[in-house]
């Protein structure tokens, strides 16, 4: 067995080597506290700053801005003398706290007296039929292959969804060499025009945006506003894509090789809800996230969340919210004044605020019509793991399941690998707007461990059956 | 107030089961569950229908009940995944080779026909097993139930049989006058019945503190792990001689792994929390039996709260002084047997000559 029980026990352990965590964490460590920062990637850098595939040896051509941040925080976390373990996917975390992850080797527990959960995002896709077929990619996966590992899916392609990534996914395509075929956006371009009063506050990601519209114009991008992707289908040589006017009703065929589709992201609540901490139902915030007070404390002890966990802001507050987060922590240990508080927390805040425009306004681009979720044919696929379509979960809901957990139970939506992660959203929606009721009254998905498929040889290794611990036999 | 022949408070596999006959016999039936029906230990179950496991006076009762769970579609819905597989309960050490022959010999007493075989006759039955076992015990009623599909099941049935059915409703207090039980809800609603029920599962002891009855009923909180979908490695149910392993492919390709491994959980605030150590310790027992499974990724695991008396048998008949009152719950391994016994509770409510002298709940009082 190698389930290695880790001696040390950390005063915090941070999980996401993000900016919101690395920030945290150096916070932490600048104050004397044993700081492990864990993260499933080889270096720290998160999604935005996401480090280049270990095998590569070199960035190939087009180095960015990102590659260098995410080099400036490896070092810094080296610098600051952080125990780091990369490569480790944590897939259990219980109360008190333990803290259980998996690498390529085995499986390892710590203990730690703290937790930050700085655990990201994931992104939401709202099914379409055909959503499930070869080619066919999440746009914020799409940006990780474009910025961190520096290749184009396909020669040729259709951006679809919403919101900010597509711009910017069509900006990184084309200046890679690729071809957008189309933009299909499910926003007008009035409703671009009225979030640029808010999206200007954050002078930083509006001058790129400036810079990646005016990379459409140039290339002459067709753009599809008011659109969504109703069909695709495999064709020889590509993708078939049947697009939807959502306001005039018209369709409209594509011809592709791949379509990347993205609908914005969802906090990441697997951690919280394992510890089982209270959550609440916020559409803007991304859906379900843990419940946090003003500085960011989960409503469990000693549990604080840091970065984009507890409602989307974006990666520029990350690491401000890092920041936030650990102060509270830093306090609540009785390491900093109630005086220091008071200053370092309104300094960060006041910074913050004015992120939250921003957030703000990008929410609005993602935010999800109506007229998307009743457009879903009853027979497109909703959870993919388990092939669990609109109909059988409209059926359960019929025959008189209440809430989300006993619709997993009756169809096993949510059941399988990815634990309902990519299912949630688009579930709840159908079925409140079926019952006319708040997603709220439907509640989320108990958070069950493993929060990541467990290599079962991983864990065990090789082992005498005389090892295994001895049980008492049950009664004849 | 609204009113009822029976009430039944728990919508377990139990209290359903029992409901169910009731109402198929014209009564009047009304099922309270504080979650909804079938989302405590009965839709959490490993859903093993085995002899293998069950206690050895129980096994009349198992027998009956795997018959009822291999014919669903009679009696209860068409539409809940049950098969019926050959089982195979491994022994690797001498040891557990003596263990297997004594138990067998004492569940075979008791009418399961099972028989002990040799490791080549053992493969045969089914050829992924661990090929250094010592001997195996060979029996081919068993196989098992979805178990997260009865909720479905139990539901449905039950509205077409017309039992009234409220969920999200927890009982704050029952009283007893003029025979008649008044049930009054934590929302404030009451409900009268003439007979009442009850089998609300790990919950018993709580439930029965209602009627100023005080038995101890223990709180296993057993740990179960699914993988993810997996091509064809195992045909049979394998469980292991001391009884600590139950193991099975569904079709969908999951393959479950239970036996009864504690995690950590209590009924007061119906928190559970995974063991490590013990999810390892179940893990490589499977491994050991079937061990193509060592290729496979943990997808979920979860727990179940399964009720235990302090003599590991059911309790299940009248509740003494009071009249038309019954319990019914405990029943060690019960999945199996859970649809018989909730029958036989009901021929009895129905004034058939019933014999449940063996789960008499007086002996603990």
């Amino acid at each position: 067995m190698i389930l290695i029980n880790n001696k040390t026990k950390y005063d915090v352990i941070v999980i996401g080597a993000g900016p919101s965590g690395v920030s945290s964490a150096i916070n932490c460590a600048k104050r004397g506290l044993k700081v492990l920062i864990v993260d499933s990637n080889h270096e720290a850098g998160g999604q935005i700053y996401r480090a280049p595939p270990k095998t590569y040896k070199s960035i190939p051509k087009n180095k960015l801005e990102e590659n260098e941040i995410q080099k400036k925080m490896s070092i810094e976390l080296k610098n600051y003398q952080i125990e780091t373990a990369y490569n480790h996917t944590v897939w259990q975390v219980s109360p008190g706290f333990k803290v259980n992850a998996f690498n390529d080797f085995s499986t390892i527990q710590w203990e730690t007296k703290s937790l930050i959960i700085a655990t990201g995002t994931y992104e939401k896709i709202i099914p379409f039929e055909g959503w499930t077929i070869p080619g066919v990619i999440g746009l914020a996966a799409c940006t990780v292959m474009l910025k961190s590992h520096h290749f184009i899916p396909s020669k040729k392609i259709i951006l679809a969804g919403n919101g900010p990534l597509l711009i910017l996914v069509a900006y990184y395509i084309s200046k890679f060499g690729g071809k957008v075929d189309a933009i299909v956006d499910t926003c007008s371009k009035l409703d671009w025009i009225r979030s640029t009063l808010s999206l200007i506050t954050n002078q930083k990601n509006f001058n790129d945006g400036i810079k990646w519209i005016f990379k459409i114009f140039l290339n002459r991008i067709p753009v599809h506003s008011n659109c969504k992707i109703e069909k695709a289908v495999e064709v020889d040589g590509g993708i078939k894509v049947k697009i939807l006017n959502l306001k005039t009703g018209e369709y409209k065929n594509i011809f592709s090789e791949t379509i990347a589709i993205g609908h914005g992201l969802t906090p990441s609540t697997d951690i919280t809800r394992l510890l089982r901490a209270e959550h609440i139902y916020d559409e803007h915030k991304g859906g379900w996230i843990a419940k946090v007070d003003r500085f960011l404390r989960s409503s469990v002890n000693g549990v604080y969340l840091a970065g984009d966990g507890a409602g989307i802001s974006g990666a520029l507050a990350a690491s401000d919210k890092g920041l936030l987060a650990s102060t509270a922590l830093l306090y609540d240990k009785k390491i900093i004044s109630k005086k220091e508080f008071d200053t370092n927390t309104r300094k960060i805040k006041k910074k913050l605020d004015k992120y939250e425009v921003f957030a703000k306004a990008i929410s609005k681009l993602n935010s999800i019509p109506k007229k998307l979720i009743e457009n879903i044919h009853e027979d497109t696929i909703i959870c993919r793991c388990e092939d669990i379509t609109k109909k059988e979960i409209l059926s359960a809901v019929d025959q008189g399941a209440k809430d989300i957990n006993q619709i997993k139970s009756w169809t096993r939506l949510g059941m399988g690998p990815c634990q309902g992660r990519t299912c949630q959203y688009t579930a709840s929606k159908i079925i409140a707007e079926y019952l006319n009721c708040e997603i709220e009254n439907l509640g989320y998905l108990t958070g069950r461990s493993p929060i990541r498929p467990v290599p079962i040889d991983r864990v065990l290794g090789d082992f005498d059956y005389e090892k295994i611990t001895k049980v008492e036999a049950a009664p004849l | 107030m609204t009113q009822t022949d029976i009430a039944i408070i728990g919508g377990g596999v139990n209290g359903s089961s029992t409901g169910l006959e009731l109402a198929k016999n014209g009564l009047n039936v009304t099922i309270i569950d504080k979650n909804f029906i079938c989302r405590g230990a009965s839709g959490v179950n490993a859903g093993t229908l085995t002899m293998h496991m069950t206690r050895a006076q129980l096994i009349p009762y198992a027998k009956k009940g795997w018959e009822l769970w291999m014919n669903t579609s009679e009696w209860l819905s068409k539409e809940i995944e049950v098969e019926k597989k050959n089982g195979l309960c491994l022994a690797f050490t001498e040891d557990e080779e003596k263990l297997l022959i004594e138990r067998s010999k004492v569940r075979k007493k008791y009418g399961a026909d099972i028989k002990v075989i040799s490791r080549k006759e053992a493969q045969r039955v089914d050829s992924n097993i661990n090929p250094n076992i010592r001997c195996a015990a060979f029996c081919e009623m068993d196989g098992y139930v979805s178990a997260n599909q009865t909720g479905y099941a139990y539901s449905k049935a039950l509205k077409e049989n017309k039992v009234n059915i409220l969920e999200n409703y927890s009982v704050s207090e029952i009283e007893y006058n003029n025979n008649k039980y008044v049930i009054v809800f934590e929302n404030g609603e009451k409900l009268i019945a003439s007979n009442l029920i009850l089998a609300t599962g790990v919950n018993l002891g709580k439930t029965l503190k209602f009627l100023q009855i005080d038995i101890n009923i223990k709180c296993l909180p057993q740990q179960l792990i699914v993988s993810e979908r997996m091509p064809k490695i195992m045909d049979t149910v394998i469980t292991v001689a001391n009884g600590k392993l139950s193991l099975k492919q569904f079709n969908n390709g999951t393959v479950l792994i239970g036996g009864g491994w504690p995690g950590i959980g209590n009924i007061e605030d119906n928190y559970t929390e995974t063991k490590p150590e013990n999810l390892i310790g179940n893990m490589m027992l499977a491994c050991h039996a079937i061990p193509k499974l060592k290729n496979s990724r943990v997808a979920r695991v979860w727990l179940g709260l399964e009720a235990e008396t302090d003599d590991a048998m059911p309790i299940i008949g009248e509740i003494p002084n009071f009249k038309n009152a019954y319990v019914i719950g405990s029943i060690h391994s019960g999945y199996t047997s859970g649809p018989y016994m909730g029958k036989l509770l009901a021929e009895k409510i129905l004034g058939k000559d019933v014999d449940l002298s063996l789960f008499d709940i007086k002996r603990f009082l």
